[in-house]
């Protein structure tokens, strides 16, 4: 099938994706037993009938379920995700608000994971069953094996407390603003304000969040970059390049890594897909204000709108991030079509 | 003698592997019998004698109750490790049955699985665990159910496309010449081609899923609080920061458990080699 | 073309140089506190951390000194007068008193913010119930007339719920004190990111599970405060807190936990103050036999309070705790000494359980909310009330729940057994009447007139109308001693409240109302 009506056929498959992806998210909200009404009224107005049936009627829960559903998909299709029980605020403002420190995470921990895991996995192939290979792979297992919660911790304790190395939770230094909102990036907000020591401040508090959430995502790809040079480098057309005379780290990055890159692209699509949507641990504890910390209050504080608002949208950003991906691969590798 | 040959070759062969066997084999079998080797109950409180640095009478020091941490990393095996096991093993099986069934019929039953497994995949399994503990109260097997219904899409896939690929291998092509049935065929020649990577892919996956339970029972999702459980003992750690040893020496054990669960599914992949690894990259 | 290169930097590094100096000189409070409130609406206000806000924003008619809360002192009423009968208070405002949007502060604010708070029929506005009407009778002078004569109505007013607001401001924003408030006020929104009081402070912002930002209001009638902006940092942990305290980061850390206290008071650079606080932590039995099983019947309700470790919980609280005698807290008047509470005797609890019927024991669910509570962990106790429960063959299933389901459980009587806290509504030992047959928590144990002894409801209705100081006391020993011995709670312990900050503070008090004074706090 050629490849733009493939792109097309998936994009369009995206729709009844996005439509059980809702259904999901209402069952979910659904199955919670807690009662909002007795959750968010105090005592004395959950006492009064007047007042409950005002609050029911005010977020829809007297509708019988399935009218529910129906009236939240209406308005999804308007762009209104309704209103958060705990805060008052529309859903989507929320979202919006707390999405790009999400973002700003995730891209970080790519990044590292990315630069790490490469280098990692080519120096491992390159040289293979020398010492310095041992030591990657080491170094690679342990990114894939150490649990998330108990690195930020361990992080924290030597670097924040023990060394000072690094600044303290949260994105900023508890006494700085954050630079004017542009994309909610404090990175790329701070340089377009010209805030500098903002930017340094943010950059600092990006570290070890950073290196944390990418060490799982770096094990990973430094072991598949290896497995896959080790193929690519005993193939033909690299003796080839070497029995031409080409020098050898030529050979290594031109010819060998491009190829050998192609199974890596999954993996990052799927890490960042993963880092968007898990990233709540990590955020507890850096005390991070992203979606993954929202979505945890949310889930804690049984905010039926905000669950489902916010379940949906990570949920959205990571078939789009596979859809993406899967469109990628067929661009880098001709030979591979559809399934 | 023989025995001890066999494990020299092996471990002369693939150290690494090895060394994975050997910590897994001695987890399970703390984990049998826990009693055997910890040196005090794991419930059995202290109140005088909290928050206690490591010591002659206790290795790992106390926690917050006076309970010895090193008796309650021992036993924490018996709630990680099953639970691991049974939501791979479960969403192996589903994911299984509905991958292959999937990609050997193939047409429009094969898309509507797809969508599913996305749809169930992208779905945030934090908030669906949650969800299944406020519905059903915090325990280990509402854990596991939460995490059996995100997991098992990933199998569904893998085997898949297992499917579709062994499909169109001319052996097939030969049975249904010959007139062997939908079933015979399913059966006899596809599915046994895909245990090998189903295999591998599992070993690998139960450090993965023990990792994600104790990251549930950090978030208070999974058993009971006063139960030994490494993710809730971390967790418990966080609040006496200065006593570090409360959440280190528990998130050691993960640590090593799930390494060696690693190390031994790298070691199975490089002896199914080839033949899988393009399928499993997928 | 490199010139210019060179001159952009240096004119970058020099804005930046003059930006930092011009930060430094703004003097900024931060503070460190697990978020407790959701909303920054007074009317609605009933969380601890929230009183720490609306204390520095907001003022009341009468407020108290700085450290105590034994004596009532004036706040936005410069003076008042009680009638013979007690039902009618007369208070004189303050002429001086201003809004921060300069308005001045008149009587109609008090009656509207008053009658806003009674009418939305939130968490706090039970304490209005003794208030028949609020009248302004003059600019500045204001006629409050009770249904009933009620001793502890002053110390009522202090409570943030009570504060004076803008009345023409709020409604302008979708305020209002009608008697339908509570389905057509709209201005709960508006009071988030802003702020209609007399105090030193206004709201700058509110993200919530962030952070509050507090400035300074340029129209404050009273004396200036110290500092410029007060940045309230949501930290949930302790441990983080204490982090960011040891680092600089932090000037004053809200919820210190007693295991932190002594590697918090070797430095140098921080104070650290403890005290005991007014909170009671409790266990609940329920009366209702279909809700409560085994721990309805009155002999395990006793077995229950001699199978208690006090002392181990005394302990796992650290540096100031106590244990309550009954439930009523220490340092009310009128309290019995902790030394006349029961002691633990396991063989007592055993024989009592055995004559209830239960030689073997028994399981039962203990329900509670999973959180912390100013350095308390819920989960912790409720693990060292199984373990103690366990001694005398009580199986206990420990059932954490979710702050707002287990509450909204709790307040409709359906907990079986649970473990909560109670903290004073107002200063004065008639709040803890909410424990016998009909209060509050009474209630929520099903303790009602049909399943209570008359000698208790004979008690209770005598000390509501008490007003001889020393006959209350006497009737309060009474009901004390009746509930040690009957009754279907069990006193845990009451917990030391602790506060850690850096040494360079000054004019650090703490009070129970309000927790910590921000406004008199200078460096």
């Amino acid at each position: 099938m050629p490849l733009h009506l493939y792109l097309v056929r998936r994009i369009l498959l995206m729709i009844p994706l996005v439509f059980g992806i809702s259904l999901m998210a209402f069952i979910v909200a659904n199955t919670i037993p807690a009662d909002p009404t007795a959750a968010n009224l105090g005592e004395r107005a959950a006492a009064d009938p007047e007042i409950v049936a005002a609050f029911q009627r005010k977020w829809g829960l007297d509708q019988p379920i399935h009218i529910q559903y129906v009236t939240y998909v209406k308005n999804l299709l308007h762009g209104d995700l309704g209103i958060s029980i705990q805060s008052r605020r529309p859903i989507m403002e929320e979202l919006a608000r707390y999405l790009p420190a999400t973002v700003e995470l995730a891209t970080a921990g790519i990044l590292v994971s990315l630069v790490a895991g490469v280098t990692f996995g080519v120096i491992s192939a390159v040289w293979r069953n020398r010492p310095i290979d041992f030591v990657v792979r080491i170094l690679s297992l342990i990114g894939v094996s150490a649990p998330v919660f108990w690195l930020a911790l361990i992080g924290q304790l030597v670097l924040y407390r023990n060394l000072g190395l690094v600044p303290g939770p949260g994105r900023l230094d508890i006494v700085l603003t954050a630079p004017p909102t542009v994309t909610g990036l404090y990175v790329i907000d701070s340089i377009l304000a010209g805030q500098w020591h903002i930017l340094a401040n943010a950059l600092a508090h990006l570290i070890l969040p950073a290196l944390v959430l990418g060490a799982f995502s770096m094990g990973l790809i430094a072991r598949i970059t290896r497995s896959s040079m080790l193929e690519v480098l005993s193939l033909d057309y690299i003796t080839t390049a070497r029995s031409k005379g080409l020098r050898e780290h030529l050979v290594i990055i031109r010819h060998a890594l491009r190829n050998a890159l192609m199974p890596v692209v999954t993996i990052i699509g799927l890490a960042y897909g993963n880092l968007l949507s898990g990233a709540v641990l990590t955020e507890t504890i850096f005390a991070w204000g992203g979606i993954g910390l929202y979505a945890y209050n949310s889930a804690r504080t049984l905010d039926f709108p905000a669950i489902m608002g916010v379940s949906m949208l990570i949920a959205i950003l990571f078939i789009t991030i596979n859809l993406i991906v899967d469109m990628l691969y067929c661009w880098l590798d001709p030979r591979i079509r559809v399934d | 003698m023989k025995i001890l040959k066999v494990i020299r070759l092996h471990a002369r062969r693939n150290p690494l592997m090895f060394v994975g066997l050997v910590i897994c084999i001695l987890w399970f079998a703390v984990s049998l019998a826990p009693s055997l080797v910890a040196p005090y109950g794991p419930l059995e409180q202290n109140i005088r004698k909290r928050l206690q640095p490591p010591s002659a009478n206790h290795l790992f020091g106390t926690d917050q109750l006076g309970r010895d941490i090193l008796s309650r990393v021992l036993y924490g095996g018996r709630i990680s490790l099953p639970a691991g096991l049974l939501v791979v093993v479960s969403a192996a099986i589903v994911g299984t049955v509905m991958g292959s069934v999937a990609g050997y019929i193939g047409g429009a039953w094969d898309e509507i699985l797809m969508r599913i497994t996305e749809v169930f995949m992208s779905f945030p399994i934090i908030i669906l665990a949650m969800a299944v503990t406020a519905a059903l109260g915090p325990s280990t097997i509402n854990a596991v159910i939460a995490m059996v219904v995100v997991w098992w899409p990933n199998y569904a896939r893998i085997i898949r496309s297992l499917v579709l690929s062994v499909k169109a291998n001319e052996y097939v092509q030969a049975s249904r010449a010959i007139g062997a049935s939908r079933t015979y065929i399913l059966f006899r020649t596809i599915l046994p081609n895909c245990v090998a990577p189903a295999l591998v892919m599992a070993t690998l996956d139960i450090g993965n899923a023990i990792l994600i339970f104790a990251s549930l029972s950090f978030l208070g999702l999974g058993p009971e609080p006063s139960a030994a459980e490494w993710g809730r003992m971390v967790a418990d750690g966080i609040d006496y920061f200065d006593q570090w040893w409360l959440s280190a020496f528990p998130g050691i054990a993960i640590f090593t458990i799930i390494l060696s669960f690693n190390l031994v599914g790298d070691g199975l992949r490089d002896v199914l080699d080839p033949r899988m690894r393009k399928a499993l990259t997928r | 073309m490199r010139r210019i290169i060179l001159f952009l930097l240096f004119a970058a590094l020099a804005l930046m140089f003059t930006v930092n100096v011009i930060a430094q000189e703004e003097k900024v409070l931060i503070v460190g506190l697990s978020e407790d409130y959701h909303s920054l609406d007074p009317s609605r206000a009933y969380e601890p951390g929230g009183a720490l806000i609306h204390h520095s924003v907001y003022e009341t008619l009468v407020t108290f000194p700085p450290d105590s809360v034994s004596e009532i002192m004036p706040g936005l009423a410069e003076r008042w007068a009680i009638s013979g009968d007690g039902l009618v208070y007369t208070f004189t405002l303050r002429e001086e008193a201003a809004f921060s949007n300069g308005d001045p502060l008149t009587a109609e604010d008090v009656v509207f913010s008053f009658n806003r708070m009674k009418n939305l029929k939130d968490n706090p506005s039970f304490l209005a119930d003794t208030i028949e009407s609020v009248e302004a009778t003059g600019d500045l002078t204001v006629v409050m007339t009770l249904n009933q004569p009620d001793p502890a109505i002053l110390a009522k007013l202090v409570f943030d719920a009570f504060s004076i607001l803008n009345a023409e401001e709020v409604q302008a924003h979708g305020g209002t004190a009608a008697e339908d408030a509570a389905v057509t006020d709209t201005a709960e929104g508006w009071l988030m990111d802003n702020s209609a009081g007399t105090g030193p402070y206004m709201v700058g912002s509110y993200e919530p599970t962030v952070r509050t930002v507090l400035l300074r209001n340029p129209n404050y009638w009273g004396a200036t405060p110290y500092f410029d902006r007060i940045i309230i940092r949501n930290l949930p942990e302790s441990a983080t807190q204490k982090l960011a305290l040891e680092a600089g980061d932090l000037h004053i850390a809200m919820d210190v936990t007693p295991d932190q206290i002594s590697s918090l008071e070797a430095n140098p650079g921080i104070e650290v103050f403890s005290t005991q606080s007014d909170t009671l932590i409790f266990l609940l039995c329920n009366k209702d036999p279909e809700t409560g099983g085994p721990v309805t019947n009155p002999l395990v309700q006793l077995a229950i309070r001699y199978a208690i470790d006090y002392e181990g919980f005394r302990f796992l609280s650290g540096k100031g705790a106590n244990t309550p005698a009954a439930m009523v807290p220490l340092g009310f008047a009128g309290v019995l000494e902790s030394s006349e509470g029961l002691s633990r005797d396991v063989d007592r609890a055993r024989g009592l359980l055995a004559g209830a019927g239960y030689p073997d024991g028994f399981r039962v669910d203990l329900r509670y909310p999973d959180f912390n509570y100013i350095g308390t962990s819920f989960g912790v106790v409720a693990q060292k009330v199984q373990a103690d429960l366990a001694e005398v063959g009580i199986t206990v299933k420990l059932v954490p729940e979710e702050f707002q389901t287990s509450l909204a459980a709790y307040r409709a009587g359906e907990q079986g057994f649970s473990l909560w806290l109670w903290n004073p509504d107002y200063y004065d030992t008639l709040d803890y009447v909410e424990f016998l047959p009909e209060g509050v928590v009474g209630n929520r144990a099903n303790w009602t007139a049909k399943n209570a002894d008359q000698e208790i409801l004979d008690l209770r209705d005598a000390v509501k109308i008490e007003t001889d100081p020393e006959k209350r006391n006497e009737l309060f020993r009474k009901i004390q001693i009746y509930e040690q011995h009957h009754g279907p709670f069990v006193p845990l312990f009451q917990p030391g409240v602790h506060f850690a900050y850096t040494a360079h503070l000054k004019g650090f008090y703490y009070n129970g109302q309000w927790r910590v004074d921000l406004t008199q706090l200078s460096f």
